[in-house]
């Protein structure tokens, strides 16, 4: 037994054909490469394929809210459009509206409905002539300044150009509660 | 003395180092003290093969691992599929375009798809071959027949799902064979299709069935197809006198050949899913019936032999064959009556075994010949369709699904605008015919004009429109 054990040692083979040594050896490591390799080569494309949308920046275009020149200056109006929001696969269309109005140096602003404290709606209230939120009290001027309340900083305002007497502005959504203005 | 001593330097293996502890066998042994998993690996990696390992036991191997694959592939498409008519098709277009290495995992599913039915044809051959279903493996047998069936479920099922065109006709066509059932054939087919026709019910059975209820089966008959071997044992080469050479633990040289094996069918499939793409067909429409169904390629020796039996012939070929093939299959242990496993002594087995695969062979050679030879197009057709090409025309048009979508669709542009001189006009002067359109204008020699003329006047509805044509 032990002299036939030695002299298979070294060729690898012992008797009964149980490899030993380092063909053994081999085998062991390709056994444990093989599926390392493959492993490795599942889980990059896998976790890309996980995240992937949930890290997609949302491209925005230019929507048409209306005609400047139906804007009087220091009077803000809510203008409703229509945009096409993309929902993963599908395309849905999103009902969106933003107050714009003409300040009185002539430039058009327009701001997010979404009031930066917590989201909410805020409303344009004409006699007191502030912007005023109903959630928790945040009070805004015609500029977007905050008068009063927790509002952390002024209305956010969106993207705004005028082509062909058409306004055109580019809806953004922003994080709340930030002292200043963070796109989501 | 020989046998303890191989099994403690086997054993060993949970120490790769004599020495050295490696963090894995300290997780190993921390288990194992709880767990006490020793008597388990043993069963699992000492199982001793009569005759020592060989390359052609590893199909079963092979056959667990793509079907491995498979799960885990699908698994990762559910995260963006829906099985809904409205949504199933954009879905697999979301995967296939916009989601990061969605192609590829669609593509490692697709072809796995293929490679596993390839994996449990091979594995079916070697274990007939070496007569392995003889006593005491018949239940291995039947049972592994019942997973070839499972196999075979997952393949019609998922067939369905992307909603296209080739998907919803083929279903049509396989469920209707279900019809031709004498007695419960009506009452299969609804069953089946959650109704009369083929519709959302139909969808959300299927994918039920693809992603729950075929997967708990099969894996349950796994589980027992395994179990089984490991109690009565490989069977090992059909001579006595060579399973009486050596015995070898299937650790370390078999489990070695079926990690080359499965890493080379790895490989494969990553070659494949990179390189030949699979585009959807067009969106499922229910109302065109002029579309030419084709199956998956391990379906068309049966799709070619459906073709022969037409008439009263036809039930043969629907369910009669099919009910007696999968029969004689189950029961095939038994049939086989000769207690041989040396294929020199089942003159028979191997003859029937022969008989059949030249069959399917034949028949499948016969089925892929026509479908290239189908849609021969003109040479003049053909030239138009290389212009088409040539002037990326696809960047803003789409036919049958590829291109762009900034011009009009024309899959069926024949239909609407019938009149060659039309398109000779359109394609010279856009504006001229089409004002406002923002297409460049072409100007192409005459030949080259009508040539692509003639290719588009032949995208109309009733052409036929196999996918890859």
């Amino acid at each position: 037994m032990t002299s036939s054990k030695h002299s298979c040692e070294s060729s690898g083979t012992k008797e009964g054909g149980v490899p030993t040594g380092p063909r053994r050896t081999f085998f062991i490591w390709m056994i444990r490469v093989i599926p390392t390799v493959m492993g490795v080569s599942l889980v990059i494309p896998l976790l890309g394929y996980v995240g992937s949308p949930a890290f997609k920046r949302r491209e925005e275009a230019w929507a048409a809210i209306g005609k400047a020149e139906d804007l009087v200056p220091n009077e803000p109006q809510e203008l409703e459009f229509s945009r096409t929001v993309k929902d993963g696969w599908r395309t849905t269309i999103a009902k969106k509206a933003v107050w714009a109005v003409k300040q009185s140096n002539g430039a058009v602003t327009a701001f997010s409905p979404m009031c930066p404290h917590l989201g909410c709606g805020y409303r344009w209230d004409a006699s007191a002539r502030q912007f005023q939120c109903p959630c928790h009290g945040s009070v805004y001027d015609v500029t977007g300044k905050v008068l009063a309340g927790p509002a952390p900083r002024p209305l956010d305002e969106l993207p705004i150009k005028i082509e062909n007497g058409q306004l055109l502005v580019m809806y953004k959504d922003f994080k709340s509660g930030l002292d200043h203005a963070v796109e989501l | 003395m020989a046998v303890t001593k191989s099994l403690r330097r086997a054993l060993h293996i949970h120490h790769p180092k004599a020495t050295r502890k490696t963090m894995l066998s300290k997780i190993y042994h921390w288990l194992d003290r709880r767990l006490r998993l020793q008597p388990l690996t043993q069963t699992l990696l000492e199982e001793p093969i009569p005759g020592g390992a060989s390359w052609m036991y590893v199909f079963g191997s092979a056959t667990l691992f793509l079907f491995g694959l498979q799960a885990l592939t699908g698994m990762f498409l559910a995260l963006y599929y829906v099985p809904s008519p409205d949504a199933a098709y954009d879905t697999v277009q979301y995967i296939q375009h916009e989601v990061r290495f969605g192609w590829f995992v669609r593509g490692l599913h697709h072809w796995g798809a293929s490679a596993v039915m390839v994996a449990v044809g091979l594995h079916l051959l070697q274990v007939y071959l070496y007569g392995a279903y003889k006593p005491p493996r018949e239940p291995m047998w039947i049972v592994g027949v019942v997973l070839l069936l499972l196999m075979m479920g997952f393949g019609f099922t998922g067939y369905l799902l992307p909603w296209d065109q080739n998907a919803y006709w083929a279903t049509q066509v396989g469920t209707n064979m279900v019809a031709s059932v004498p007695l419960v054939g009506d009452l299969l087919v609804r069953l089946l299709r959650g109704g009369a026709s083929i519709g959302a019910l139909t969808l959300s059975r299927f994918f039920a069935l693809h992603v729950l209820f075929l997967p708990a089966l099969i894996i349950g008959g796994i589980v027992l197809h395994l179990f089984m071997l490991r109690r009565v044992g490989p069977a090992g080469p059909w001579s006595d006198a060579q399973a009486r050479q050596r015995r070898e633990p299937f650790y370390p040289r078999q489990v070695f050949m079926d990690a080359v094996v499965m890493f080379g069918g790895f490989l494969l499939l990553c070659l494949l899913a990179t390189t030949i793409e699979f585009p959807l067909a067009d969106r499922a429409d229910p109302s065109d019936h002029t579309f030419t169904p084709i199956p998956e390629w391990y379906f068309l020796f049966f799709y070619q032999l459906l073709k022969y039996m037409g008439g009263p012939l036809e039930p043969l070929a629907t369910w009669v064959l099919p009910s007696l093939f999968v029969l004689g299959l189950l029961l095939w242990p038994f049939l086989d009556g000769n207690p041989e496993r040396r294929p020199a002594s089942r003159p028979m087995a191997l003859g029937a075994g022969a008989l059949f695969l030249v069959a399917v062979f034949v028949l499948l050679g016969i089925s892929l010949r026509n479908l290239h030879a189908m849609p021969k197009m003109e040479p003049f057709v053909a030239r138009g369709q290389a212009l088409f090409g040539q002037h990326h025309c696809a960047a803003c048009h789409r036919i049958h699904g590829e291109g762009g979508k900034i011009g009009p669709d024309l899959s069926y542009v024949a239909d609407r605008r019938p009149d060659r001189q039309w398109h000779v006009q359109h394609l010279q002067s856009p504006q001229s015919v089409s004002p406002g359109s923002v297409m460049p204008p072409f100007q192409l020699e005459e030949k080259d004009l009508n040539a692509l003329t003639s290719y588009l006047l032949s995208l109309k509805s009733g052409e036929s429109t196999a996918p890859g044509t």
